[in-house]
């Protein structure tokens, strides 16, 4: 009201319309005590204004009448230029706009005063009263638009540059047989960098704050002159077609639920990452600003404020629960973990922001509703991550993995794993009352970090155990017992290394670390006693022949050659691991030759020596190189 | 994987042990169990034909109220079928799920049934959606309605209040009586100066008719509306109803003493609500929705109110089909009649008002207000109801998907 009464002038001298006014609403008040809210307040600050005047309490003369139709007329006269006007008021600056709001006061004081005498009045005055009702409208028409075009106009926008959903990134896409998830895809993703953004756009105006008082101006105007319904349809129909607007903004499509149980999985992901940004910024930007602006226009009448603001969110709102429940329609795939973790996470982290913006009985439905989403979420999110283990479980190959390398089941959940760490907090909630049975007891031995112990941390393990049984059954695929220490060597190294060279070291701690490490070097010791042993124990010599040397030495060449055409064709990806094990390979095995070969070489002849030395150190070297195919023995290598 | 206690935990999961135990022995019970239900399917549509009619009262206008709130297609009664659907809801799960072998609806016919009903289902989660959008546009003609009830109560009525109010119903029954394609459409911006743009219905009523300053200040901004759907892009009430009732024939032979009766019965109850519900409130594209409904064959008893139901409601609707009609419900109906009848009034009114046409008018916005003050208390509930008939089937169909997999683990080796 405060802006209302700013507006008008205060004109001196004595004037008769005061003189009528005052008396009115003195008349008025006594008569009355079922007023109206809005009359009331509106009759109070006019008494205040007059008081000002000191007007005395006179009776009205018929002089007097005819004074106010002068100034009644050019209030018409006033309002009706307007009427056709189509800049705004507030464009045409502050005392345009006074002179609006006096002549609209006016007006309405004419309306009360007859409405508080009905009986008495005359022809004339009747005469005067219905002029004073299409005036009364003309000016609340008026008004209505200039509060459409003002909010229009003004309207500011969270800036849609810094919201765009980054598209760059890669994202897991599942496979039964989990070979598609590679070592470069996972190292970018990451799905919390925009966070700082979110809050940077926290308290964004929705309406330039310059025209503020202007639209309270009008909403109390409107309120007092009982116009408060076409103000609320108005200021609803704007203020929603605008959020409608910042939706397609932000590029947010509404899709059926037949649409997303249909929807490719890359176009879903889209769409979910989506989601979990625009939820956010809806939430905790967008309307947080919009209730604030209703506040700030509406604040004199509160229920009013809170069911405008409910109108104008309640179809976007609802349109963003049912996306997620759409989504919780769809199967728990593995590949959807992560997508269903940051979903859940914004939805368990907005619900403080939904109790603020609907706090009471009116929007106690959307309240709730965002509650049973986001336990829908969770309770998806936690079949899913179990569904995951589930299906590691169930992973069979029926044929030995090639080269025995590091199978596509341990990059896929060492890559999975990785990026989970993001999501600690929410995953301990989720799994804090599953049970789980772990490898590690509760703190004993050498770890001491509480993270080794957290919910998560023990299902990650069991996880990761439940893939070394699928190893280990893939590991009896094999025929070969050194090629199945190679698989398992390689496959527990990559494990290790991918724990120790990430956050997952806190979670799956030392001694898990130092087991594994344990486990893969036992695989080694494996290996070279199935390779080597029997084959160096040709090159022992006690007393032999020379014929029976020259035999052992003839089968030590043939049984190398058998062993390089092997395993030049497996496979050791880690450099690091392939360099140890050809050292200590080559130690072993180059020792020993020499060793023999010093002592019988002369007693051989040197014609029925195939390898040199530096032959077997050279071909060493080729082992475990991954060759597609047998590596010829007439290699460069060979003199 | 999944742990056991999801299922056990659930109350029907509790109730299925103890039932269990002598279902596969007494296939008797079952029986009764099925014909039980097409009883209450029966009783329940009856009641909703044709209301008890409320004691006889001296009073005429409480009289008129309580049949005006009970009548088919009026607030009151859309809430009263959602209570009905829901209770046929949780009676059917009942005997579907209950104690039954999940290996059972997982064989022949029903590898083909139940996905069919479920397909079904999610079709129906989008008419809800679509439907308390409607709802919304509703709320908009409410709004619209009470700011002429709000000037035409005024006292004494001078030419200012009728002129507002003539706005107010002008926008009002243009609304109502547009046409779907019209009312609502993705369209985006709309022609000027016309009555008929292409916005989405509830922002409707602002544009058109009423007094040249309204016009042109509405103008400036629906031209700038962006397009959004209620549902999604190329969704249409009409084309899912239509899909629903695709593959829903009555099971024949051996089939129809069985569970596939009431699989029948239950998607025709779903698919005859989701119909009713697109009747009732303005929803994305629903032409020739009027025709589409199969009807089950007459012969079958818990049929006929059901039939009777959807014949009432669709010879209405064909009567207002060649009009237009943003919806059947029975308080827009009503309101139609009322605005036209009000504006006619407002189009004659002179001040000071003339004694008989104010009188007859005041009765006519007591009316309206009435109805405002109905639509008030409960389309917002309605629209609450049809929220949790959505969070309904999707529990069921969580539920009967969890039975599945159990059968798909039951028969497939677990490793």
């Amino acid at each position: 009201m405060a802006e209302f009464e700013s507006k008008l002038p205060v004109s001196g001298g004595k004037n008769h319309v005061f003189e009528a006014c005052h008396h009115v609403v003195k008349a008025l008040r006594a008569s009355d005590n079922n007023l109206d809210a809005n009359l009331r307040k509106l009759l109070s600050d006019l008494e205040s204004h007059l008081s000002t005047f000191g007007i005395a309490d006179t009776k009205v003369e018929d002089a007097g009448f005819s004074e106010i139709k002068e100034r009644f007329k050019e209030a018409v006269k006033k309002i009706c230029s307007w009427e056709t006007n189509q800049s705004t008021i507030l464009e045409a600056g502050l005392s345009a706009a006074n002179q609006f709001f006096q002549a609209l006061y006016e007006v309405q004081s004419v309306l009360v005063g007859f409405k508080a005498f009905p009986i008495k009045t005359n022809p004339k005055e009747k005469d005067v009263y219905n002029q004073a009702t299409v005036a009364l409208d003309i000016a609340m028409l008026r008004l209505e638009k200039e509060l459409r075009d003002v909010l229009h106009q003004h309207k500011q926008h969270v800036q849609p540059e810094y919201l765009a959903v980054s598209s760059h990134r890669k994202d897991i896409v599942y496979d039964e047989s989990f070979v598609s998830l590679d070592d470069e895809v996972v190292v970018e993703a990451s799905s919390h960098e925009d966070d700082e953004q979110i809050s940077d756009f926290y308290n964004s105006d929705l309406l330039d704050p310059i025209v503020l008082p202007h639209i309270k101006a009008i909403a109390n105007t409107m309120f007092a002159c009982e116009y408060d319904q076409p103000f609320c349809e108005a200021f609803i129909i704007v203020q929603r077609e605008a959020l409608d607007e910042y939706m397609v903004t932000l590029e947010m499509e509404r899709f059926s639920c037949v649409d997303v149980l249909k929807m490719d999985w890359e176009d879903l992901n889209g769409a979910m990452r989506k989601w979990t940004r625009v939820v956010k910024i809806i939430t905790q930007v967008y309307l947080t600003s919009e209730k604030q602006l209703c506040e700030e226009i509406l604040g004199d009448f509160e229920s009013i404020s809170t069911a405008c603001f409910i109108e104008i969110s309640k179809d976007t709102v609802l349109s963003l629960l049912n996306f997620g429940e759409a989504v919780a329609l769809r199967s728990c795939k593995p590949e959807m973990l992560e997508r269903f973790l940051s979903m859940y996470e914004v939805s368990a982290e907005i619900l403080v922001d939904v109790d603020n913006l609907f706090p009471d009985e009116t929007g106690s439905f959307l309240r709730i509703a965002f509650h049973d989403l986001s336990k829908k979420l969770a309770d998806h999110t936690t079949a899913t991550f179990l569904k995951f283990k589930y299906a590691i479980a169930s992973d069979e190959s029926t044929r030995p993995f090639h080269g025995g390398g590091i199978h596509h089941l341990t990059r896929y959940v060492m890559n999975y794993l990785k990026l989970l760490p993001e999501y600690t907090d929410t995953l301990n909630s989720l799994l804090q009352n599953i049970h789980i049975d772990d490898s590690i007891p509760e703190k004993t031995g050498e770890d001491v970090l509480a993270s080794t112990f957290s919910p998560m941390a023990r299902h990650l393990r069991s996880i990761v155990t439940t893939m070394e049984s699928s190893l280990e059954r893939k590991a009896q695929l094999y025929a070969d017992e050194a090629l199945k220490s190679i698989f398992l060597m390689n496959n527990f190294r990559y494990m290790v290394q991918k724990v120790k060279g990430s956050e997952l070291r806190h979670l799956f701690g030392d001694e898990w670390i130092r087991k594994h490490i344990a486990s893969y070097q036992r695989n080694v010791t494996n290996y070279e006693r199935s390779t080597w042993s029997s084959i160096l124990a040709l090159l022992t010599d006690n007393n032999n022949s020379v014929k029976s040397l020259r035999e052992r030495c003839r089968l030590f060449s043939l049984a190398f050659d058998d062993v390089y055409k092997n395993q030049t064709r497996w496979s050791v990806p880690d450099p690091e691991l392939r360099d140890d094990l050809h050292i200590s390979t080559s130690v072993k095995v180059v020792q020993s030759y020499r060793g023999f070969l010093g002592r019988n070489a002369v007693r051989i002849g040197e014609k029925h020596i195939r390898y040199t030395c530096e032959d077997i150190e050279n071909m060493l070297l080729d082992l475990f190189e991954c060759s597609p195919s047998p590596r010829s023995l007439l290699s460069s290598r060979r003199r | 994987m999944r742990p056991a206690q999801d299922n056990q935990g659930s109350f029907l999961g509790r109730i299925s042990i103890r039932r269990n135990q002598f279902v596969d022995v007494n296939n008797e019970q079952e029986q009764e169990d099925l014909e039980l239900f097409q009883k209450h399917i029966a009783d329940r549509f009856t009641e909703l034909l044709s209301p008890p009619q409320p004691p006889p009262s001296d009073e005429t206008n409480t009289v008129a109220s309580v049949a005006a709130t009970e009548q088919i297609m009026s607030v009151t009664w859309l809430r009263k079928l959602m209570d009905v659907f829901l209770c046929c809801e949780a009676e059917f799960k009942a005997i579907l799920l209950m104690g039954r072998d999940p290996t059972q609806i997982s064989k022949p016919p029903f590898d083909r049934l139940v996905p069919e009903m479920l397909d079904r289902s999610i079709k129906a989660l989008d008419i809800c959606t679509a439907v308390v959008n409607g709802i919304d546009s509703v709320r908009h003609y409410q709004r619209l309605a009470e700011i002429a009830v709000t000037a035409l109560e005024q006292r004494p009525l001078g030419d200012g209040n009728v002129r507002r109010a003539k706005r107010a119903l002008a926008n009002l029954v243009v609304a109502l009586s547009l046409e779907d394609k019209e009312n609502v459409s993705g369209g985006g911006g709309g022609g000027g100066g016309g009555n008929k743009t292409t916005e989405r219905s509830w922002s409707f009523g602002r544009r058109s008719g009423g007094s040249s300053a309204a016009s042109k200040g509405g103008a400036t901004i629906g031209q700038l509306k962006s397009s959004s759907w209620a549902v999604g892009r190329n969704w249409s009430a009409a084309k899912q109803i239509h899909a629903m009732t695709a593959n829903l024939t009555p099971p024949r032979g051996n089939e129809a003493a069985g569970l596939p009766q009431p699989m029948f019965i239950m998607s025709t109850v779903m698919v005859f609500v989701m119909w009713v519900l697109t009747a009732a409130v303005p929803c994305q594209e629903r032409s020739g929705l009027a025709n589409h409904l199969p009807v089950p064959p007459k012969h079958l008893n818990w049929a006929q109110s059901l039939i009777g139901i959807h014949e009432k409601i669709g010879d209405e609707w064909k009567k207002k089909e060649k009009k237009g009609s943003a919806g059947l419900m029975e308080e827009m109906t009503r309101m139609e009649k009322l605005g036209h009848s009000l504006m006619e009034f407002a189009d004659g009114f002179h001040y000071p008002a003339e004694k008989d046409a104010a009188e007859s008018a005041a009765a006519q916005v007591a009316e309206m207000a009435e109805i405002c003050r109905r639509m008030e208390e409960e389309l917002v509930p309605l629209q609450q109801q049809i929220r949790e008939v959505f969070h309904r089937i999707v529990r069921s169909r969580a539920e009967i998907l969890e039975v599945l997999e159990q059968a798909g683990k039951v028969s497939a080796p677990v490793v």
